[in-house]
């Protein structure tokens, strides 16, 4: 009898070892976690580069406006000089975003994806701390697949452009990070 | 109890044409056109969308407004987005949006934008758009409540913001509009399918009565989906002549010239009048108001 219960004790506490050696990690959700500790980075060094430049309020001035909106993305550029393609996405993070982005694509009808292009000229050269062409519009990102993406604050958007997808800061006017060639070129 | 809205398809009481083709009519004074409101305390409002082109188109329209008021005295302006086409230099703000509604501003009669996809969203801050900084807002109008959602990045953050704002609404009217519309007959376009699947189970599960779209630059009234009046007017500067491919949807559509709204919500009816830059009716109608939240099912949405 005790011999039975201390074979059937050693077996439980392997199990419990076994389990703790296996711990299921979720890729995936680890990479959100990442993916979210980078754009609050992100938001830390946006903070500190244009904490001396005053809020927005309303105003019946549309120059203040677009004066405040080319101050923030200078600061925040300035502050992020050498930022480069990927380093708010990620690796894994890009590789996610591309394969939801093709699923949604596959998802779409012909009209559908056309109108992802609607109004825009093709072949735009787009990079990290541009400011997004002012006089194009900005093409609406599908409410389904919005609904798949990480959220983001209020600040932050997603932004399809050509065969860009974009991480935009709203108010700065910024290109904050880019993956390329989303979209297949054969089919627009 | 709120009756539902599925029997207006019979009962409502439109004017003017059912669909229009051909060249536009001759100016004529729109004062001896407009009509005047029904109600003494009803919510009377003009409706205007595509707008931001600073083209003579925009400039006629406006000078419609102008005149239409004198009949029909709305308080307010709601804008379907594309408030401002192109470039957004502080002039582009005179020249297509305070130049060609001046006499409507100098009476203070206020504005109330949505953002189109041509609209950088820090026209949020422009406070003649009275958006209070936010890409999406509501305000009420005596019995009315707006919604006016930001159609371009209908995000979770939104969504959650109006299942919450519809839910504690309790006004007799609750009327949304944004830029894109969830039903169209436009060939160009057409239906937003996607961002009818996030939002119009909320329209019909808190009650929305009514919604008004542009992007289509073209005025479409739409078959009553699901318990719910749909409008595009998206043709208050710019003109896609020929788009509309009637069908199924089409209640009522006019795409040979420019044209704004006027509307009125009274106690139990929405008087609505659709008016071209010369002052010519175009559409006219009152739906009545729904008695009951719209059940899902209840009508098939048509899609395109």
């Amino acid at each position: 009898m005790m011999r039975t219960l201390l074979v059937l004790g050693l077996m439980v506490f392997s199990i419990g070892v076994a389990a703790q050696q296996k711990a299921p990690v979720n890729p995936v959700a680890q990479e959100m976690v990442d993916y979210h500790k980078r754009i609050d980075a992100y938001m830390k060094v946006r903070d500190e580069a244009t904490k001396n430049l005053p809020d927005q309020k309303e105003t019946g001035d549309p120059a203040k406006i677009s004066a405040r909106e080319k101050a923030l993305g200078q600061a925040i550029a300035k502050a992020r000089v050498a930022a480069k393609p990927g380093d708010v996405f990620g690796e894994e993070m890009s590789i996610y975003l591309k394969k939801a982005l093709a699923e949604d694509w596959k998802s779409r009808s012909p009209a559908d994806r056309k109108a992802l292009f609607e109004e825009l000229p093709k072949g735009l050269k787009l990079g990290v701390n541009q400011t997004y062409p002012t006089t194009l519009p900005l093409v609406s990102v599908p409410a389904r697949l919005l609904a798949r993406l990480p959220m983001l604050p209020e600040t932050l958007e997603y932004r399809l452009i050509d065969r860009y997808f974009l991480l935009r800061d709203r108010d700065a006017n910024l290109i904050v990070d880019v993956l390329t060639d989303v979209y297949p070129t054969r089919d627009r | 109890m709120r009756a539902a809205h599925l029997l207006l398809a019979s009962t409502l009481s439109v004017g003017a044409l059912a669909y229009v083709a051909g060249a536009p009519a001759p100016p004529v004074a729109a004062a001896s056109q407009v009509t005047t409101p029904r109600e003494k305390d009803s919510v009377r409002f003009a409706i205007i969308g595509d707008t931001g082109t600073g083209t003579s188109s925009q400039y006629q329209v406006g000078e419609q407004l102008t005149m239409a008021r004198q009949m029909f005295p709305f308080e307010f302006v709601i804008m379907l987005g594309d408030n401002i086409y192109g470039s957004e230099r502080p002039q582009d703000f005179v020249t297509k949006f305070e130049k060609p509604y001046k006499a409507l501003l100098d009476a203070k009669v206020p504005f109330y934008a949505a953002l189109g996809n041509h609209d950088d969203p820090t026209q949020r801050y422009y406070k003649p758009f009275n958006m209070n900084g936010e890409r999406y807002y509501t305000f009420s109008k005596g019995a009315a409540r707006f919604f006016v959602l930001d159609s371009n990045y209908m995000d979770q953050a939104q969504l959650k913001w109006l299942e919450e704002q519809l839910s504690r609404a309790t006004d007799r009217w609750k009327i949304a509009y944004f830029h894109h519309p969830l039903y169209s007959s436009g060939e160009k376009h057409g239906s937003e399918i996607d961002l009818r699947t996030q939002v119009e189970p909320l329209f019909m599960k808190y009650g929305v009565d009514v919604v008004f779209a542009g992007h289509e630059h073209f005025y479409e009234r739409i078959k009553p989906q699901n318990g719910i009046y749909y409008f595009i007017e998206g043709g208050s500067a710019k003109l896609r002549k020929g788009d509309i491919r009637k069908g199924a949807l089409t209640a009522a559509g006019f795409d040979t010239d420019f044209t704004f709204m006027l509307a009125e919500l009274g106690k139990d009816a929405m008087q609505f009048q659709v008016l071209s830059r010369n002052g010519k009716p175009i559409d006219s109608g009152s739906l009545p108001l729904a008695e009951e939240p719209k059940k899902a099912a209840e009508t098939k949405p048509s899609s395109r």
